[in-house]
């Protein structure tokens, strides 16, 4: 797949991050010497296509077999996820969105995210977690996904980490949570990841970056939503190329048993959720290394609108926040997460936590820890009153619901042309 | 010795007494998560169920959980680069293990072999792979409870063989074990990355066991790029050693290759002193390759258009010991290119093969016979 293979996608760029100013970069002058390394490095991926055709010719049926082995040994449990006390699903947006950032500034390999989000998951669904340690075990897991797949010299330290997470948690803390989110999970990490089998579905097939990095943009934005928590990856990476090559109008192919086939009810929900992607998830898929997938998704969506002569509802007059352009605001809550914008009680649900300190803020952010009255953009979220918890989580699925009628009419035309 | 009674520690006590205000304590009072345990029988694969009355801290941490003292710890078998191997016994059955003890950077946590190596190890339940029994954590160390073998090949080969030299039926039969072991790391996605005589251990039975998955990872399809900082160099494949980052199971099957011809000779086939070094002795025995023998070589990081230009020699002559069948199975396992390497799973179908259970049998009388001299033999093995 393109992000493991081509030196421009292998790794997100980590600019996003660090550079307040989100530019596109212009395209480096080549020289000649820097040429012919590329060149050298394309002929480095035609030998590792030919090795890795030999390799799965010989393997491929059993390691297919085993990955979906383990794939269904290792999903989580949405239901026991539903019934933490303290940590709710309309948190999880803020906690992905630090994460993918996190995930994007140390360059790590794209199967280290989902491997995070399964190991979070897998770790909420069997034990309680506090609100101030959803973030923690968060980074535990982002810890541990990268130590167990990633380049060694990739892996974040526990310094870097605390520095992320503004110092909120001690070093130890750090190892104290690693070694129980392992011990939790009975040390079982190798789950097979979303990429891993979008990998395998479009090895037949020739190299599309387009569809790969669509594909890979819809398995993200799965992430955020609850129905997709408990489904397995494979079914999650077929639904997504199914979908992705429907939205680039590409054929879908017929290659292989396993590849071509796809739950049509997972395509329909992946569908349904495209509207509205987290803006850290947008940004990251707007640079050329991802083809600027997003944006050709955010047209598509429009162009499907507009054929269905559908105006839809305008957003209520408070989510201005909303539409407002990115300003380079490093890990904060994109405002259009707020379960219910017109419903300001809300408003102070902040991340959990948003990296503030020196190394990682330019500016920009005042005036955001301004409009968070008596909490640092630092500290974790506040406990809101046990009547407000209670709101909290009705109005996440109320808002849901809306959303989900909002865009009922262009998703309909949109799935009939598929 | 009897630090042992410390393993698999209590819950943390210290860190509650450090920081009595800390957030530690939240984390310890949020263990508990009963409502969780009604959800566990919707699950494919139910986690062994756990009575929502214990503590959840003392919740065992693999299928087997032994209790701290369960295990005496006896003599030093071997000191890697991040463990130490101890001869243990269990206290309740008598049964011998072995105790790899990992020391725990304080600084970075769990170290990242000790993650690969445990989840992957979870993964491979192979007759032919050493098992792991359990995963005890202590205040600043890591035990892992590996299955009791022996002695790992080094010594095996130099305690029995003649000076280093095995007989055909052994060969035979622990190559077949060797690469029954690598097939099925293979089919489930493993490279082991370290394969050699003193990672592979023997046991009583003639058994072989591949151990040491510290450097082992799992891989996808396609490639990935890895490191080529693995396998020890005397074993290392010569698309590694010209900086390949690409390489898949074939590197496994290189070092099985090295290893056979070792198993004949006694000796290391290609014991290079570094990287150049290396190449150039595997040159020397197998031909130096060229754009025409190896298309795309010029285009590896390491490669020099000056090496010395070697011509292919006979590997037989060398070992000349070995018969025609297994001399073309050493072939196939020893191709410079690693595209053009056998497949373990090949291999094991190789005709070679076909008379090892006639073999087998004989081996079997001959064991017994020195089964009566075996008893004192120190055993002493790191490779776990």
């Amino acid at each position: 797949m393109a992000y493991h293979k081509r030196p421009t996608s292998s790794y997100q760029p980590c600019e996003t991050f660090f550079v307040e100013s989100y530019e596109d970069f212009p395209a480096p002058r080549m020289d000649p010497k820097e040429h012919a390394k590329m060149i050298a490095r394309e002929r480095q991926y035609a030998i590792a296509d030919e090795l890795s055709k030999v390799a799965s010719d010989e393997f491929r049926d059993d390691i297919l077999a085993h990955m979906l082995d383990m794939d269904a040994s290792t999903l989580p449990d949405v239901e026991s996820i539903d019934i933490q006390t303290e940590i709710q699903w309309f948190m999880r947006p803020y906690l992905l969105d630090f994460l993918i950032e996190a995930h994007t500034a140390f360059q790590l390999l794209p199967s280290t995210l989902f491997l995070t989000i399964n190991l979070l998951d897998r770790y909420c669904s069997k034990r309680v977690v506090y609100k101030r340690h959803y973030q923690l075990v968060g980074c535990a897991a982002l810890l541990i996904a990268a130590k167990y797949g990633d380049k060694k010299d990739r892996v974040p330290t526990i310094k870097e980490l605390k520095s992320m997470c503004c110092s909120l948690y001690d070093d130890d803390m750090f190892t104290q949570m690693e070694w129980h989110v392992l011990q939790t999970l009975g040390w079982t990490i190798g789950h097979p990841t979303v990429d891993s089998f979008l990998q395998m579905a479009v090895m037949d097939t020739s190299y599309d970056p387009e569809v790969e990095h669509m594909a890979l943009y819809i398995s993200e934005i799965s992430l955020f939503h609850r129905e997709f928590v408990s489904k397995p990856s494979s079914d999650l990476a077929r639904a997504s190329l199914a979908l992705a090559r429907c939205i680039l109008n590409r054929p879908q192919p017929r290659h292989t048993e396993w590849a071509s086939q796809y739950d049509s009810m997972t395509l329909v929900g992946l569908s349904q959720q495209l509207h509205q992607p987290s803006q850290i998830l947008f940004r990251k898929y707007s640079s050329a290394h991802f083809s600027r997938v997003s944006k050709i998704l955010e047209q598509f969506l429009a162009r499907q609108a507009s054929v269905a002569n559908y105006t839809p509802p305008s957003p209520p007059s408070d989510v201005n926040a909303e539409s407002k352009p990115y300003e380079g605001e490093i890990g904060l809550a994109t405002p259009q997460k707020a379960p219910h914008p017109s419903n300001m009680p809300h408003g102070y649900i902040t991340p959990p936590i948003t990296p503030e300190n020196d190394a990682f803020v330019n500016g920009g952010n005042n005036t955001f820890v301004k409009g968070v009255s008596g909490t640092s953009a630092c500290s974790p979220s506040p406990t809101p009153p046990p009547s407000m918890q209670y709101v909290d989580s009705h109005v996440y699925q109320d808002s849901t619901f809306t959303q989900g009628q909002q865009f009922l009419q262009p998703q309909m035309s949109f799935t009939t042309t598929y | 010795m009897d630090n042992h009674s410390s393993l698999r520690t209590q819950r943390h006590p210290h860190l509650q007494q450090q920081h009595p205000t800390s957030a530690y304590l939240d984390i310890l009072s949020t263990l508990a998560s009963p409502k969780s345990f009604l959800f566990n029988h919707q699950r494919p694969k139910p986690p062994p169920p756990k009575s929502p009355t214990s503590h959840p801290v003392a919740s065992p941490t693999m299928d087997k959980a032994q209790q701290p003292s369960s295990f005496q710890q006896l003599e030093k078998l071997g000191e890697g680069t991040y463990a130490t191997v101890f001869k243990g016994r269990n206290r309740q059955t008598g049964e011998l293990v072995a105790l790899k003890e990992i020391h725990l950077d304080s600084e970075e946590g769990t170290p990242s072999t000790a993650i690969r190596e445990i989840s992957l190890m979870k993964e491979l339940k192979h007759e032919s792979i050493v098992s792991l029994y359990d995963v005890i954590h202590t205040e600043n160390k890591l035990m892992l409870v590996f299955e009791y073998m022996d002695k790992d090949l080094k010594k095996y080969m130099d305690t029995r063989g003649d000076r280093g030299q095995l007989d055909q039926a052994t060969i035979k039969s622990f190559m077949h074990q060797l690469l029954k072991g690598i097939a099925f790391c293979h089919e489930n996605r493993v490279l082991h990355r370290d394969l050699k005589p003193q990672n592979l251990l023997i046991n009583k039975k003639g058994q072989l066991k591949l151990g040491d998955f510290g450097l082992a990872r799992a891989f996808g399809i396609p490639v990935n790029t890895f490191s080529n900082e693995v396998v020890t160099l005397w074993y290392r494949a010569p698309d590694v050693l010209l900086g390949s980052r690409t390489y898949n199971t074939s590197i496994d099957i290189w070092s099985a290759g090295c290893i056979m011809a070792e198993l004949y000779t006694g000796r290391p086939l290609f014991p290079g002193t570094t990287n150049e070094d290396q190449l150039q002795k595997i040159f020397r025995l197998m031909g130096t390759p060229s754009e025409r023998s190896w298309p795309g070589i010029s285009q590896l990081p390491e490669y020099k258009p000056n090496f010395h230009v070697y011509a292919t020699q006979d590997l037989g002559l060398i070992l000349p010991q070995i018969d025609p069948l297994g001399l073309d199975l050493l072939n196939r396992m020893l191709q410079l290119r690693p595209e053009m390497r056998v497949s373990a799973h090949d291999a094991l179908q190789h005709p070679w093969f076909h008379d090892l259970p006639q073999m087998q049998a004989q081996l079997q009388q001959q064991q017994q016979q020195q089964m009566s001299g075996y008893g004192g033999l120190v055993a002493s093995q790191q490779a776990y």
